[in-house]
């Protein structure tokens, strides 16, 4: 047999590096990383480089033999080949000026044809939608460049349209779950199918140059390349998922043949499209409503009601009423607001929205329109104001999403301090610490008994005495009714009384019949204690149970220590690193309201005693006024 | 009828029938007739009188127009002319070649007639051009039709379930007689083959999540705690980065003591004339002992034999004696190292139970260090892999300092741009190996200024000259003196 050699098997050839697979491919280095980037090949880390290198120990870019393997099957290798000799003949044909020939071969650019690798790379629909936040928030972002070097104009115009059209879905569909405004962007997130996709919108600020330094524009654009195509086919995919024609379009009777539209279809109709406002054209004629809700809903209630099935029953209602959480409601946005992601928010949960006409195309009613409920505002004052409407900042909406209900639009009024912007990403119903403003903005009712504790301590002494003086009253009156509603009972045997009669005679049947067993060589003496004990026997008026703190906390323990017995010794240590964690969390939370309490109780006596030195020096000038007044 | 042209040759042919003096060309005969015969008709030029035949010409000459070439013209007309190059080689003699074959170029064909293969194909590669033809103009329209509607190409879901033999005609077949094996063999080879991808295309490599949702303190009004928690990390962050950098400038700048510049410079001085003075030294003393050993010329150090500066060394060979000896006690050093241990054995006896208590505490620190590497590695799986030269280095986290936080949309502070987020993202991913993007130097050109151009400045030459000028006068002035 052939003695092995070095390097012959094991990880040396699992591996490769890219300059072997240049060679092997017959690439250059440009359309390598082209088809790597298109395909989803990347570069591997190996668990020995020395040995997956060949001994060498420098760090070089690896990838997997068997991708390498995958790419030579692929179709588009050729036509990456195919680029580098049109390069070729069409550069010989500017060369020597045959301009005719060089037409004819720009018009027949080898494209390179991307379908396939899309269905490979996501064999299911839900695949895709799984990879659609990386995808989203580059093309949001390529959809505001102009033509850069490396990234041509085609592309960011093909970004805006398919971006628009995943927008129409969204407001369609209404999936929009979340929305969150941070100083990077702004934050959505959608629930499609199941699947929570995220995405970032830029701020829509005036394109920043920037810097090739960081940043490897070339690579990125390959990137938006692949996701353009893969994007595009989700759209149809969603489109049609929603019986939505695919390349948007109007129903006739939103377009009517104005001046402008008769000049330029085209431009006309997708400068409609990109405002968002219209309703599209629908392939069936039937509108369906929510009719698959409410069939969930039914089929879970047969299921009775374990955490997981009540948690879900009240998501879906949550979601339910968010999807008609704007309806009825109609918002005018100003000029200095940004549009189009208002635009999304409103129109995703039925509200009706409009712009002034000379910002966008795609207005549908004035700022004079009295029928307006909210108009957004986000400058410090405003010259003309209508009694008729809201004047909100936009926070207000991204608030409301966000907490699924209208809030009470005081607080978001024109010129008032904004009430933080908190992130819906954190999950409110964490088991830690949640700090009083968030309760408060989580649950409005707090909201006022939070403004009273505002209000004199002394004040407070008082209403508390004066409450527990209501307390006392009111506990006697209960009593009092409860003793009348007793007696009339007895008189009139309430159906409680029937009860209890009726009860009565059952127990003492057993009674007898245990009775008649032992009767017979039974002493006297027992059946005279057994009637003297029956004629104790009686109803009385209940007393209210006692619970004990201590015994129940003790039976707890108990309950909890046995747990720890029954804890298979396998699971053992997990459940000790649940434990602590839950001891741990529980401490912390402590100590946070420790800290509160103690921040607090310094600031009211602080606040004690300024009053209080207030009082004094009231009482000392009133002294002094009396003594002139004297 | 076409005019015979004069400087052709007349074609030679057979007159031998009747029939073939049809063949003869009698044009040049019916030409004079013609000829003759409209002179009859309207007169010859003797008989027409000269006002007949001119005009007199009264209006003045146009000036001839001096035809101004743009460059572009000019060019185009000299591209026409021979090359200037080639003048030489062009024949200019007088004389005619007697062998009018000599050097004969046969032109070449010119190609093929292209049209006539369309029209009427001959040839199966005539067909076979005429349908790629086809094919190709049915693409190029095909394409711009796209072009001018705007079309995608994405409007068909791809996601439907498709059989691969459904476009296949062969091999659709309901009655399940042929198998899965044979069907994909059978696309395979009739050029649609089914390419299966590795289920390790589609494993993760990090356990990290694909996309980071926002810390709340980046809100653009964020919650006081929220802020303050997000403005903590990034200080704890950039302290660990304060105490690293701390770290190695202690281990290496102030690891060394500082000295001034002078200091410095005397010392380097000193290093690099280490030994010279030395050998300046010895020479002069070798010469003092020549001056001291009276009459020896210094020349004759030269002819002294090499010598080395070691001292030259033994070969001490053992005897066999000593050998022996070295061998014994080897022996016996061995024997009283085995009696040690075996009397450090029975002394073990005793302390067993200390024994057993150090391989316990040996096992504790294994199984410390497994679960610790596990931990590690565990950690691992959660950070990004070293894909490339350069290690990912994690961005900084983005914040509004307090003063930057507006309050209100209008007056929002981005931060962070978006693409280089996305950009690391991809890296933090194991998608792209982190790369930095190297300037290259380009190549120094040297320049020279063109002598027609050069400015008449002091140039070494010059000053070298002057400098001699002078010193030869001076002498001359000494000369003169004395």
């Amino acid at each position: 047999m052939r003695r092995p050699k070095k390097y012959e098997s094991g990880e040396a050839t699992q591996y490769i590096s890219r300059r072997a697979a240049l060679r092997k491919l017959q690439l250059s280095l440009n359309d390598f990383r082209r088809l790597c980037i298109l395909k989803g090949v990347y570069p591997r880390e190996p668990k020995h480089r020395r040995r997956a290198q060949k001994g060498s120990s420098e760090i070089k870019v690896l990838y997997h033999t068997k991708d390498i393997r995958f790419l030579l099957h692929e179709s588009i290798v050729w036509t990456l080949r195919d680029y580098k000799i049109f390069a070729k003949k069409s550069n010989r044909d500017r060369a020597i000026k045959d301009f005719r020939n060089l037409k004819r071969r720009l018009a027949l650019f080898p494209e390179i044809k991307l379908d396939h690798i899309v269905k490979e790379r996501y064999p299911t629909f839900i695949d895709a939608l799984k990879d659609l936040d990386d995808c989203l928030t580059l093309l949001f972002l390529f959809s505001t460049f102009p033509s850069l070097h490396l990234i041509p104009r085609e592309q960011s115009n093909l970004c805006r349209r398919l971006t628009i059209e995943f927008l129409h879905y969204v407001i369609a569909s209404k999936s929009l779950r979340k929305v969150f405004i941070s100083i990077k962007g702004y934050y959505f997130q959608a629930e499609i199918k199941g699947q929570k996709v995220t995405w970032i919108v830029p701020h829509y600020y005036p394109f920043k140059p920037q810097s090739r330094q960081e940043v490897d524009f070339k690579v990125m654009s390959i990137f938006v390349e692949f996701y353009t195509i893969m994007l595009g086919f989700t759209n149809f995919r969603l489109f049609h998922g929603l019986n939505l024609a695919y390349p948007p379009q109007f129903p006739s009777s939103v377009l009517q043949d104005s001046e402008d539209s008769l000049k330029d279809e085209a431009s006309f109709v997708s400068d409609r499209i990109a405002a968002l406002n219209f309703d599209l054209l629908r392939t069936d004629k039937v509108q369906e409503d929510e009719e698959e809700l409410d069939i969930d809903m039914e089929l879970l209630e047969q299921d009775g009601d374990s955490k997981r099935i009540i948690k879900m029953k009240q998501e879906a209602q949550e979601v339910s009423r968010l999807r008609t959480l704007f309806k009825g409601l109609k918002f005018f946005i100003n000029r200095e607001v940004p549009r189009e992601p208002l635009v999304i928010l409103i129109r995703s949960f039925g509200g009706k929205v409009s712009w002034d006409s000379s910002i966008f195309a795609g207005s549908a009613y004035d700022e004079t329109d009295e029928t307006i409920t909210h108009q957004i505002v986000d400058r410090p004052s405003l010259a003309t104001q209508y009694i008729s409407r809201d004047y909100i900042q936009p926070q207000w909406v991204f608030d409301c999403v966000n907490q699924r209900t209208l809030l009470p639009t005081n607080k978001y009024f024109l010129g008032e301090t904004l009430p933080p912007h908190l992130s819906p990403f954190v999950d409110s119903k964490r088991d830690t610490y949640i700090p009083p403003e968030e309760k408060a903005l989580l649950d409005p009712s707090l909201i006022e008994t939070h403004a009273q504790s505002d209000d004199d301590s002394e004040d407070e002494a008082e209403k508390e005495e004066e409450e527990a003086v209501d307390q006392e009253l009111l506990d006697a009156q209960l009593q009092l009714a409860y003793q009348q509603e007793t007696a009339e009972y007895k008189k009139y045997g309430g159906p409680d009384g029937v009860n209890e009669d009726e009860e009565d005679p059952e127990d003492d049947d057993e009674e007898d019949d245990d009775d008649e067993e032992e009767e017979e060589e039974e002493v006297d003496e027992k059946t005279k204690r057994l009637q003297e004990e029956k004629q104790k026997m009686s109803v009385q008026s209940g007393k209210v149970h006692k619970v004990n703190k201590r015994q129940v906390h003790k039976a707890e323990v108990d309950e909890h220590r046995l747990q720890a017995r029954m804890v298979k010794p396998r699971h053992r240590n997990l459940f000790r690193k649940l434990i602590r964690e839950k001891q741990t969390k529980e401490k912390e939370e402590w100590l946070l309201r420790k800290k509160r309490r103690t921040i607090e109780a310094d600031n009211k006596e602080a606040r004690k005693t300024a009053k209080r030195e207030a009082r004094k020096e009231a009482a000392a000038a009133a002294a002094k006024a009396s003594k002139l007044g004297k | 009828m076409t005019a015979v042209e004069p400087g052709t040759k007349k074609k030679r042919i057979s007159k031998k029938n009747k029939s073939a003096w049809r063949k003869t060309d009698i044009q040049d005969v019916e030409q004079f007739l013609e000829d003759q015969r409209q002179e009859e008709r309207i007169g010859t030029f003797t008989d027409k009188q000269d006002e007949d035949l001119f005009v007199l010409d009264t209006s003045a000459d146009k000036p001839a127009k001096a035809a101004v070439l743009s460059v572009k013209q000019k060019r185009k007309l000299n591209a026409k002319k021979p090359m200037r190059s080639h003048q030489a080689l062009e024949n200019t003699s007088k004389v005619q070649d007697p062998i009018a074959k000599r050097n004969h170029v046969r032109q070449k064909k010119n190609g093929r007639n292209i049209e006539l293969e369309v029209c009427n194909p001959t040839k199966p590669r005539h067909r076979q051009a005429n349908s790629d033809r086809a094919l190709y103009y049915e693409k190029l329209e095909q394409r711009l039709a796209d072009k001018k509607s705007k079309k995608l190409a994405v409007e068909k879901d791809i996601w439907e379930e498709v059989d691969f033999r459904d476009a296949i005609p062969g091999l659709k077949d309901k009655k399940g007689w042929i198998s899965r094996e044979l069907a994909l063999h059978t696309a395979g080879n009739i050029g649609k083959k089914v390419v299966k991808t590795h289920a390790s295309l589609h494993h993760k490599t990090t356990k990290a999540k694909k996309f980071e949702l926002p810390h709340p303190g980046m809100s653009y009004n964020p919650a006081p705690e929220d802020h303050q928690d997000l403005i903590s990390k990034i200080v704890e962050r950039e302290e660990g980065i304060i105490k690293k950098e701390q770290h190695l400038k202690r281990v290496t700048t102030s690891m060394f003591s500082k000295v001034t510049p002078e200091e410095r410079d005397r010392r380097r001085l000193q290093e690099m004339s280490q030994g010279m003075e030395e050998e300046e030294e010895q020479e002069e003393g070798q010469q003092d002992e020549a001056g001291q050993g009276n009459g020896e010329k210094p020349e004759e150090n030269v002819d002294k034999p090499y010598h080395t500066v070691n001292a030259p060394v033994e070969n001490k060979k053992k005897s066999k004696q000593a050998r022996r000896k070295e061998l014994k006690q080897k022996e016996l050093a061995r024997q009283t190292e085995l009696k040690r241990k075996l009397k450090q054995q029975t002394a073990d006896l005793i302390r067993i139970k200390s024994i057993r208590h150090e391989l316990d505490d040996e096992e504790e620190d294994l199984n410390e260090l497994k679960k610790r590497r596990k931990q590690r590695a565990e950690k691992a799986k959660f950070e990004p892999k070293r894909l490339g030269r350069h290690k990912f280095e994690e961005p900084d986290l983005d914040v509004n300092l307090p003063e930057d936080v507006a309050g209100n949309l209008r007056n929002v502070k981005t931060e962070s741009s978006l693409l280089k987020d996305r950009f690391h993202t991809l890296q933090r991913n194991n998608m792209l190996p982190t790369t930095k993007l190297v300037n290259r130097k380009k190549a120094k050109v040297k320049r020279f200024e063109r002598s027609s151009h050069k400015e008449p400045g002091v140039s070494y030459q010059d000053l070298k000259d002057k400098r001699r000028a002078a010193a030869a006068a001076a002498k001359a002035a000494a000369d003169i003196k004395i």
